[in-house]
């Protein structure tokens, strides 16, 4: 039998983080599939199942945005945003909420590090929690497309 | 030309043209992706590598799909393969977490690096840039299936004797619960400035290439930085779950993720980890990790190949 004295304490930040990036991605790819779906039986948006014909043809990024939805060049930044009501709007949004799991969470693994002073070396903390807190910013600048190529 | 090069290029456009010549409904070919990618997902478990280094390189070498999109795709497969497979290491104290936070800041921004470069080459050089893009996958690939199958100094608990200066003074020093021999592992670490270099590097082909890291990072933590080998594997799959979230939104800003591709990749190849995760309990699987490598090394010739046609 495990003897609880003996076994580590394991760290919260690690756990906060590990559950905040779990079921956000999977609520995130939960709104995918509904989405997908969606699009898929809706009779009235050709544009999403011609989206798939054209990446399987093997036309390129522009091409496929200017076939598809008319732009001539590829949509910069949270463009699903603007499309909501279709089925392809939907899934973008479940994907883009699984790529902020990971935001989400060093933003919770940091403010746990902030608030959990109670560790043998106070300096040590401050130190994780600088590198976690820098992880977090990097991580939110480019998913707010502050970092991203114009 | 060589007769080997005839044949292969001929090999290669049955391949392309077999490809286009498959007509399918999007609903069909949603649901043939959907089981493609829990195939792969399965496949990727039981050999011991991340769904992403298998991903991108099947897809590049026998679809028709723009190489951008795959690269695209490819990253948003290992990171969402990642996040799930974090949770149960975290919670088991397997993560070091302090030595993932120390190598997330170089990872995930020579990662974002990565993803910013693979956008301006798609918009800045074209077929040529592709043909580039092709020949160095290809040979990373090929190199990868090297080290999966040369990599036999894999030392499950490496001894530490001097740790420098440092590496000291960051304390990466930890210790977890080992079920399996019913006893606690402490365990030190060495070598972080070296570490430090090598996360860039892995972290700049994963956001360039699309690809998961895990080939590279778990021989670097337990090689150079030596750590357990399972203290390496569990820190890795953390790691590059966040390090790639840095890169896959690059690839999202500049349109080149679409849903309805990306979706049944992703979702099949996570469904397909948890898959094999429990068949992994029940069989022997490693004549599955041959296959791989050599599925690998075959993707990564056709590469280097395709990319040097495209560049003569």
């Amino acid at each position: 039998m495990k003897k609880s004295s003996e076994v580590p304490a394991v760290p919260v930040s690690g756990i906060v983080y590990g559950q905040i990036a779990y079921w956000v991605l999977l609520l995130g790819l939960i709104v995918a599939l509904v989405g997908s779906v969606i699009c898929m039986l809706s009779d009235g948006n050709p544009g999403g199942s011609a989206v798939l014909d054209h990446v399987w043809s093997g036309d390129d990024v522009p091409t496929i945005w200017e076939t598809c939805a008319g732009l001539a060049t590829p949509p910069r930044g949270h463009w699903y945003l603007q499309a909501l009501s279709h089925g392809d709007g939907i899934a973008m949004l479940g994907i883009a909420i699984s790529c902020m799991a990971a935001v989400l969470g060093m933003w919770g693994a940091a403010l746990v590090m902030l608030r959990s002073p109670g560790q043998t070396h106070a300096s040590l903390t401050r130190l994780y929690f600088l590198f976690a807190l820098i992880v977090a910013i990097i991580l939110t600048l480019s998913a707010l497309g502050i970092l991203a190529l114009e | 030309m060589t007769d080997f090069n005839r044949e292969m290029e001929f090999v290669s456009e049955a391949v392309n043209e077999a490809s286009q010549a498959f007509v399918v409904s999007s609903t069909e070919l949603f649901f043939i992706l959907l089981s493609a990618c829990i195939v792969v997902g399965i496949l990727a478990v039981l050999g011991g590598v991340g769904g992403g280094v298998i991903f991108t390189p099947l897809m590049m070498c026998f679809t028709p799909v723009d190489s951008f999109i795959i690269r695209a795709t490819g990253l948003l497969v290992a990171m969402a393969g990642s996040l799930v497979a974090a949770r149960p290491f975290l919670l088991r104290g397997l993560a070091n977490t302090r030595l993932i936070f120390f190598a997330a800041v170089p990872y995930s921004v020579l990662a974002l690096m990565g993803a910013l470069l693979a956008g301006y080459v798609r918009e800045s050089s074209g077929d040529i840039g592709d043909a580039w893009i092709r020949l160095s996958l290809g040979i990373i690939i090929a190199s990868v299936s090297a080290l999966l199958l040369f990599w036999g100094k894999r030392v499950d608990y490496p001894e530490v004797n001097n740790v420098d200066r440092f590496t000291e003074r960051l304390h990466l020093e930890m210790s977890y619960w080992e079920a399996s021999m019913f006893k606690v592992v402490d365990y030190k670490l060495r070598r972080a400035p070296v570490g430090i270099i090598l996360f860039c590097f892995v972290g700049f082909i994963s956001g360039f290439f699309g690809l998961g890291a895990g080939w590279a990072m778990v021989p670097a933590f337990n090689l150079v930085m030596l750590s357990p080998i399972k203290v390496a594997a569990a820190s890795s799959k953390v790691l590059i779950g966040i390090g790639d979230t840095a890169a896959v939104w690059s690839y999202i800003m500049s349109g080149g993720i679409f849903p309805l591709f990306a979706t049944p990749c992703v979702i099949g190849v996570v469904v397909g980890t948890y898959i094999g995760a429990k068949i992994m309990l029940k069989v022997r699987a490693g004549f599955i990790r041959y296959l791989i490598i050599a599925v690998l090394f075959g993707s990564g010739a056709k590469l280097i190949l395709d990319g040097i046609q495209k560049l003569g």
